[in-house]
C-alpha cells in the first residue's frame, strides 16, 4: 500500500509543496537480501492545471519513505496533482488544493 | 459518418494529450547514466562531454556527519536560470541519485532525502550537483559528507 501525505501552502504568490510518500524503495542489493524484486520510484510528477511544476527522474537511492519538498509560483485554490511511477510500473496519483 | 469521425477524433485527442503534459523522463532518455558506477561517467552520460564552471550560486545544504546514512537531507537552491538540476553522489554502487527538469519560470529550491552507503576506511563522501544553464553553461558544487552508519545495506 502506497500513499502521499501533500501539504501546499500559498504565501506572496509562491507555493510550498511537501510531499511523503510511503514507499519501500527496495534498491538492487536490498531487494537480493530479501529475495524480492528491486522496487523503487523512477519519476515523480507534480502538475498544476496540466502546467508541469515539478518533474524529477530519480533512481534507487532516495531514502525509504522519501521525502520531497519544492517551491513553484502558484496561486490558492488551485488544485496540484502529483504522479510517481516505480520500477515495477506501479503508478500513483494524487491530488491536493493549494491552501 | 460525423459521428464516428467525432469518435475517432475523441480517442486521437485523448492519446496524445497526456504525453505532451508528461514531463522529460531522463532514465528513458540517458539510460547510461543511470548505470555509471563513478561521477565523472554518469554526467557523461546525462550531458556528454562539457566543460564545468564551479559556482558559489549554487547552495547545497547538508550534514557535515551523516549519523544514519539511511535519509541524509540535501538541500539545493539556486538563482541560475536552468533547463535542469542533477545530483550525484560517489558512495554507492550507481552515482545518479536524480535530475530534476526545471520548469520557464521554475524556482530551483528542492529539498530530497537519499541513502548513502558507507565508505571503506573512513573516506568521505562527496556529493555532487550539476547545473545545466539556459545560457548552455554547466554550473558545478560539491560537498563531502562522512557517513558513519550505511543505509544501502539494509
Amino acid at each position: 500500500m502506497s500513499t502521499m501525505k501533500i501539504k501546499v501552502k500559498e504565501k506572496n504568490g509562491i507555493v510550498k509543496a511537501k510531499v511523503l510518500i510511503s514507499h519501500p524503495m527496495f534498491t538492487y542489493i536490498q531487494a537480493k537480501k530479501r529475495s524480492t524484486e528491486a522496487k523503487f520510484i523512477t519519476h515523480i510528477t507534480a502538475k498544476v492545471e496540466d502546467k508541469v511544476v515539478y518533474s524529477l527522474s530519480s533512481s534507487q537511492f532516495l531514502s525509504k519513505n522519501p521525502l520531497i519538498k519544492f517551491k513553484f509560483h502558484g496561486k490558492k485554490a488551485e488544485v496540484l496533482n502529483l504522479t510517481w511511477k516505480d520500477s515495477t510500473g506501479e503508478s500513483v496519483t494524487e491530488s491536493k488544493k493549494i491552501k | 459518418m460525423n459521428r464516428r469521425k467525432f469518435l475517432t477524433l475523441s480517442v486521437v485527442t485523448a492519446m496524445t494529450l497526456p504525453m505532451v503534459a508528461m514531463a522529460t523522463d531522463y532514465r528513458t532518455l540517458k539510460p547510461t547514466a543511470w548505470t555509471a558506477k563513478s561521477v565523472p561517467d554518469a554526467v557523461k552520460g546525462l550531458y556528454g562531454d562539457v566543460d564545468f564552471i564551479k559556482s558559489d550560486d549554487i547552495a547545497l545544504k547538508m550534514p557535515k556527519i551523516a549519523s544514519n546514512g539511511g535519509a541524509v537531507p540535501v538541500r539545493i537552491s539556486s538563482d541560475i536560470k536552468a533547463k535542469s538540476v542533477a545530483l550525484f553522489q560517489d558512495s554507492n554502487p550507481e552515482s545518479a541519485v536524480a535530475v530534476w527538469d526545471v520548469a520557464e519560470d521554475g524556482i530551483i529550491d528542492y529539498t530530497l532525502k537519499l541513502k548513502l552507503k558507507k565508505k571503506k576506511s573512513g573516506l568521505d563522501t562527496k556529493v555532487v550537483v550539476v547545473v545545466e544553464g539556459v545560457d548552455g553553461k554547466f554550473y558545478t558544487k560539491s560537498e563531502k559528507i562522512t557517513v558513519t552508519t550505511g543505509g544501502c545495506e539494509g
